[in-house]
């Protein structure tokens, strides 16, 4: 990253010292030229105008070498100084972010697995009492994962990447809803293509499920899933038959906590979390409506990979 | 079968062991990590469940000694801490599968039980293919002596080729190593590790090593 920014550094310095150059070179050949006159016309002021612009070229070069090597080290110290606290921060947070959900894991931990272990041989409503503490322990340690994963930015360092195919990805979390879909008389359609991306596998299920989970609270009847990859882009599509989404919320239902009604389940945080994971991966997470009335329409666009 | 449990929070361990011997399973417990790695280098268990912030030892460092000294018993660790980092410094210290705390019992137990069908089969520890060679405790794969630096899918793909060194698979097949389970639609993603895998053994000096059967799809040797 350092090595990056001083490159870019030089590069920026290099266009304009060939600017330089070019302007020094041009006035002295229209100087020397001018200053030779008529006598240019003969061999021996041609001869004396190219030695005398030989040696401006040189000069230029030599008082040039100097110059590119004390910007370079001056950029690489610049960067350095610019980056250093920067990249240190990103370290902090990092830590802190681990630090944190490992303190506030532990005691969870413990409620949820003592309640796991007390549960055997318990009678029913203590068993109950029980699943219902279960429960709550396994939910709070999942939101904890969320609100640290929102708290950090979202970037490419917070994954652990490689080549995945959505299509697949797609496949199998749709699997695992299929009971509950079936439960509800909703209808899930799965329509895959090939769609390869540079993507962190856990990270891009837990999208999907997200998104998945929100469909099938608000489809009535139908929920569609699809893949695709056109070109340098590879696309998933999830669509419902709800009431869709109001224009004005288009873009506050991506907000921590947002829930669009008292009623929703949910602590709101799906799909701000499904932005994240895009916007880490290069990509972006949209919502809109179908047109003619149909309901809401995500839509989650990735930088794909060239299919070999 | 018998298990060893590194875990320093007394109330977890005295409750994870009973949710294990409930399932039939013998536990042993550690509360350190010096205890812990040398339960682990005496004893004959079936698999280790290991914390990775322990007193006296940390849990990648007991794995690391521990397959250093050639134990190959599988190892899960059990961790609160879910930062990618920790997990992929998790899995490439010799670890073999991660699951964050606090769990559900249902997925400790068969997180547990894919551990031990995978230790089921008998491994063949190192692979051999002309130049190539695969070791597979150690996951580190070399070509003509240079270490080639593999993804965790690269290694399964690779792996698979040279155990069955000589033999044709289709696409789907291959398919079937890397998602773990079927896929009845169509993927160009075995093309993409291919590719990926030739390009790193042809900067080894490995041309061609895996071929392309036209018609029929990969094989190695």
């Amino acid at each position: 990253m350092i090595a990056r920014l001083t490159a870019r550094y030089v590069l920026v310095f290099l266009v304009v010292l060939t600017a330089i150059n070019a302007v020094a070179y041009v006035f002295m050949s229209r100087s020397y030229a001018a200053e030779l006159g008529p006598a240019l016309e003969t061999p021996e002021g041609a001869a004396a105008y190219a030695a005398a612009m030989r040696h401006v070229l040189v000069s230029i070069l030599l008082f040039d070498v100097p110059l590119v090597m004390l910007v370079s080290g001056a950029s690489y110290v610049l960067a350095r100084t610019h980056l250093e606290p920067l990249l240190a921060a990103r370290e902090r947070e990092r830590r802190f972010a681990a630090d944190a959900a490992h303190e506030l894991r532990s005691p969870l931990a413990t409620i949820a697995t003592v309640a796991q272990a007390a549960r055997v041989g318990a009678q029913p409503e203590i068993q109950a009492s029980l699943d219902t503490i279960i429960r709550a322990a396994l939910d709070a340690s999942a939101i904890v994962g969320d609100l640290l994963t929102l708290a950090r930015e979202p970037a490419s360092h917070a994954l652990h990447t490689e080549p995945l195919d959505l299509a697949i990805l797609a496949r199998h979390c749709v699997a695992e809803f299929e009971e509950r879909a079936k439960a509800a008389a909703i209808d899930l359609h799965l329509e895959t293509q090939s769609a390869l991306v540079n993507g962190d596998e856990r990270r891009i299920r837990e999208l999907l499920r997200n998104l998945l989970e929100n469909g099938l609270r608000h489809a009535r009847t139908r929920l569609s899933v699809r893949t695709n990859q056109q070109g340098r882009t590879a696309t998933i599509t999830i669509a419902d038959d709800g009431p869709g989404i109001e224009p004005s919320q288009q873009e506050r239902i991506f907000e921590r906590f947002f829930r669009s009604n008292e009623q929703s389940e949910g602590l709101g945080l799906g799909l701000s979390i499904g932005r994240w994971i895009a916007l880490a991966h290069g990509g972006e997470l949209r919502a809109s409506n179908q047109q003619g009335g149909g309901g809401a329409l995500f839509t989650v666009t990735f930088p794909a990979l060239p299919s070999a | 079968m018998r298990l060893l449990l590194i875990e320093d929070s007394v109330p977890i361990a005295g409750a994870v062991r009973a949710l294990l011997e409930r399932r039939k399973f013998a536990v042993d417990v550690a509360i350190d990590g010096e205890t812990g790695l040398d339960y682990l280098l005496r004893g004959p268990y079936d698999a280790a469940l290991v914390d990775i912030m322990l007193p006296l030892r940390d849990g990648f460092s007991i794995v690391e000694s521990a397959r250093a000294q050639g134990i190959q018993t599988p190892i899960l660790f059990l961790t609160a801490r879910d930062a990618v980092e920790d997990r992929v410094r998790g899995l490439n210290t010799g670890g073999d599968d991660y699951l964050v705390k606090p769990f559900d019992e249902e997925e400790l137990i068969a997180r547990i039980n894919a551990l031990l069908r995978r230790s089921d089969r008998p491994a063949q520890q190192v692979i051999t293919v002309e130049d190539l060679t695969v070791d597979i405790g150690a996951r580190s794969v070399t070509y003509k002596g240079k270490d080639l630096e593999l993804g965790t899918t690269e290694f399964r793909v690779l792996e698979f080729l040279a155990r069955n060194a000589g033999l044709t698979f289709s696409r789907a097949q291959l398919l079937e190593r890397i998602c773990d389970y079927d896929f009845d639609g169509s993927s160009n993603i075995v093309d993409v590790y291919v590719s990926q895998l030739r390009r790193k053994l042809k900067s080894a000096g490995g041309d061609d090593v895996i071929k392309t059967v036209w018609g029929v799809g990969y094989r190695l040797g």
